[in-house]
């Protein structure tokens, strides 16, 4: 993964990182999870403040 | 006639009868049936059957197995038979246990971690390190001699075909869990890290920096988390120190300045000190009128100066001092957060688990404690990136923090703010009924503490009069297949009852015969835990005691998985879905806890019921469930099992339903429990509606809850929040590159932004 790039550009192949709880413990990012978490991630709904969401 | 035989490697040996024999006699010699004389007989027919049957050729190791069955049963010995069979069954487990291992740890030796999902069980070590792979070989080793050697068949059948599944089964015969560390318990009169001696500490600074290591001190004698149950009071010792410190030297600057004198500073301490003695009060952030006056008073008197200006000095000092504390307690709860994110555990295959509770502490050196440690949370690392640790609990508490009016409420919405843009901290609610029966007002250590992913200690069924947070934990935890149970049940509720009540026994015994080993261990196996003093009564103990007495005070736990998936078995919805079904799902799980607290009563132990954390879990049971009963729907045809007692992550419910239906499980799992709402980064950054979900959750009753937002973050311009496809700061996307110049531009704009450095 290059970072800053002849062309004094920055960023190329630098992703976001997203962080999410796991049962309780924050995980830096999710490449590290095992892959029945990242199922259950990918599959969480957002649940609305007023009525049925 | 035989003249060879062939190993199971392969290679060609001469056939020996004797050597039959001599097996047949072990046979026979371990079920007292049969003698040498037997044996020899036996031993000849054996060989007159394989004659028969390997003409010419020369016999392997399977078909002379075969053999010395078929004949120990024709002569009657079927006793010895049987003993022969299981000899031979345990042999074959063990062989192809030791095949499984070499295949596991080539697995950590080759494998990418982001390929091999097996080295991910456990998000937080890293696959990919040396220690770490180090680490997982180890625990591979000793899964596979735990489940040969310490399970009874029972339990290592059920462990093995995910009937129940035993958590940290690598240290099985080492450790035990976790434990909420006192610690200024350990503070007073100083501490060995085991690596060297430790003076009581004397600032802000060096209290934050020993909470540190006291948690990776612990942390490398057990394999759970390590929590901190009195943050505030505690470090609010140091803030003290940190204050009177400065109010001494401060003092004595200011009045050089003002008398133009030299060095005052022995001076000024003596006089203040002779107040103290006289009063039997130290300088505070909140001293006493009387304090303040009669420092005032010893000025005028020592240096002859008019009653305004010695009164304006004093004044001025504790207003400097206040600032200084608060800067120095800023740093050290900045430089905590760091350490605790950066150090190591387990050979540095680990950062330690951390958690610290704190909320409650209403004096000022706690306030300045809390908003500091908030404030850095809030900061986050040195880019600006969320920290992982330690797990933030704030114990909400009417009266204290929960309401306008209250002490501490400023900092409980402090708190949310925090929280709505760090997923910390998490909060816990000393109101609910279950936990505000335990709590009395002025002593902290009944304020219950949450251990990080949800343990929870409080209730002592073995000492009644020790119902207390600090320094307890759990012992070891062994989760039950709850979907397993209901589907092979097929919808007959009284079946399921029977089967579960069946697991329940098997659990509780296995966790029993887990206690026997932990019990058998002596203080030198936990020098830091136990040789410090962290453990209940564990100061009480000689080198000789074993620990049966003292790990009483812990919790042996049964946990759940799939009560969701459960009841979609039972009863075709689950209980998201029906009130009815609700009211089944607490019966089920009211029964458990029924069970925990007989076996409790029954045995003066503290049998509790957890809410597991499904982590590794979620997916094991339910790959092995796929295999056996297919895909069926609503319970096996995901990739997880839901958490403990959770609405589904995927079913659509409003926040507030979502924490009515969970409430009334938290009551039930006394082991611990959490419940989290998922709100969208948008309704997640008000507020308002972040606090309304706090308190709503507070209201219903629920132990211990969190938020779920999204948390993103764009390590080349540091932005932190929600990213869709595109940064809102830098407008790049995932993986694309941005001129140099306009990263500039927007450091004028945003000068806390970090330098890129590279991957982290």
């Amino acid at each position: 993964m290059t970072v800053k790039s002849q062309n004094e550009k920055l960023g190329q192949g630098v992703g976001f990182e997203r962080i999410r709880r796991i049962t309780g413990y924050l995980v830096g990012t999710m490449d590290k999870w095992n892959d029945a978490k990242r199922a259950e991630e990918r599959d969480r709904v957002k649940h609305g403040l007023n009525g049925n969401a | 006639m035989i003249q060879s035989i062939i190993k199971r490697d392969g290679r060609v040996v001469l056939y020996d009868q004797n050597k039959i024999a001599a097996a047949i006699l072990r046979a026979m010699e371990a079920s007292r049936d049969g003698d040498a004389a037997d044996a020899a007989r036996v031993a000849n027919d054996v060989q007159n059957d394989l004659e028969r049957r390997s003409v010419g050729s020369a016999p392997d190791i399977e078909l002379i197995q075969d053999a010395v069955e078929r004949q120990l049963m024709n002569h009657g010995f079927n006793a010895a038979a049987k003993a022969y069979i299981l000899y031979r069954a345990n042999r074959t487990r063990a062989r192809e246990a030791n095949t499984s291992l070499m295949k596991t740890i080539d697995e950590i030796t080759n494998i990418d971690a982001r390929i091999s999902d097996m080295k991910r069980d456990n998000a937080n070590i890293d696959g990919n390190t040396a220690m770490g792979s180090m680490l997982q070989i180890g625990s591979a080793g000793a899964k596979a001699y735990n489940e040969m050697y310490l399970l009874r068949p029972e339990h290592a059948k059920a462990y093995r075909e995910g009937d129940i599944h035993i958590h940290d089964f690598d240290f099985y015969s080492l450790t035990t869990t976790c434990c909420q560390i006192d610690i200024l318990k350990l503070f007073h009169g100083g501490f060995s890290t085991g690596h060297g001696y430790i003076r009581e500490p004397k600032s802000i600074a060096s209290y934050a920096a020993l909470a540190a290591i006291a948690i990776q001190s612990n942390q490398n004698d057990q394999h759970g988390g390590q929590s901190i149950p009195n943050f505030d009071y505690a470090m609010a010792e140091g803030v003290a120190k940190t204050y009177r410190k400065a109010y001494y030297r401060l003092l004595a600057e200011a009045l050089e300045d003002k008398l133009d004198l030299e060095e005052q500073a022995i001076t000024v301490k003596e006089l203040v000190k002779n107040v103290e003695a006289k009063l039997g009060q130290v300088p505070a952030m909140e001293s006493s009128p009387e304090f303040d006056e009669a420092v005032i008073y010893a000025l005028t008197k020592r240096y002859g100066l008019p009653l305004g200006d010695a009164s304006s000095l004093v004044a001025r000092a504790k207003k400097r001092a206040v600032r200084k504390t608060d800067r120095d307690t800023h740093q050290a709860m900045e430089g905590f957060v760091h350490n605790l994110n950066t150090m190591h555990s387990r050979a540095g295959a680990q950062t330690p688990f951390s958690s610290i509770n704190y909320g409650t502490d209403t004096s000022a050196e706690g306030r300045m404690v809390i908003r500091n440690i908030l404030l850095a949370l809030d900061a986050g690392l040195g880019h600006g990136e969320t920290c992982i640790f330690p797990i933030h609990i704030f114990k909400v508490k009417e009266g204290v923090n929960y309401n306008e009016g209250d002490p501490n409420y400023d900092l409980f919405r402090l708190s949310c703010k925090v929280s709505a843009k760090r997923l910390f901290p998490n909060y816990t609610f000393l109101d609910a009924p279950f936990n505000l029966q335990y709590y009395v007002p002025g002593r902290p250590e009944t304020e219950v503490a949450t251990m990080g992913c949800r343990t929870r200690v409080m209730g002592n069924t073995y000492d009644p009069t020790r119902e207390i947070a600090y320094s307890r934990g759990n012992l070891s935890f062994t989760s039950i297949n709850l979907p397993r149970i209901a589907i092979e049940s097929k919808g007959d509720e009284k079946v399921f009852y029977e089967k579960l009540q069946r697991m329940m026994e098997l659990v509780a015994q296995q966790l029993l015969d887990r206690f026997e080993i932990q019990a058998n261990k002596r203080i030198y196996n936990y020098p830091f835990l136990m040789g410090q003093g962290i453990w209940l009564d564990s100061d009480k103990l000689t080198l000789q005691d074993d620990l049966r007495e003292v790990l009483k005070h812990g919790t042996l736990s049964i946990g759940f998985i799939g009560l969701a998936e459960s009841l979609t078995a039972l009863y075709g919805e689950h209980h998201g879905q029906s009130e009815e079904i609700q009211k089944k799902g607490l019966e089920i799980i009211g029964f458990m806890r029924q069970f925990c607290d007989q076996k409790s009563q029954e045995l003066k132990m503290n049998f509790s019921l957890l809410a597991t954390p499904a982590e590794g879990l979620s997916g094991r049971f339910i790959r092995m469930d796929q295999k056996r009963y297919g895909k069926l729907h609503g319970i096996t045809d995901r990739e997880y099992y839901t958490n403990s007692f959770h609405i589904p992550v995927w079913y659509g419910i409003s926040a507030y339903d979502k924490i009515r239906l969970e409430a009334p499980y938290h009551a039930l799992c006394n082991a611990g429990h959490i419940s989290y709402v998922e709100l969208d980064g948008d309704t997640a950054r008000n507020v308002e509606a972040f606090e309304a979900v706090v308190r709503c959750m507070h209201d219903c009753g629920v132990g211990y809850g969190s938020i779920n937002h999204p948390v993103d973050r764009d390590p080349i311009c540091g932005y932190v929040g929600i990213i869709g496809d595109v940064c809102p700061r830098c407008g790049r996307r995932e993986g694309e590159e941005i001129p140099f110049e306009r990263v500039e531009e927007l450091r004028k704009m945003y000068p806390e932004m970090p330098a890129f450095q590279g991957i982290e």
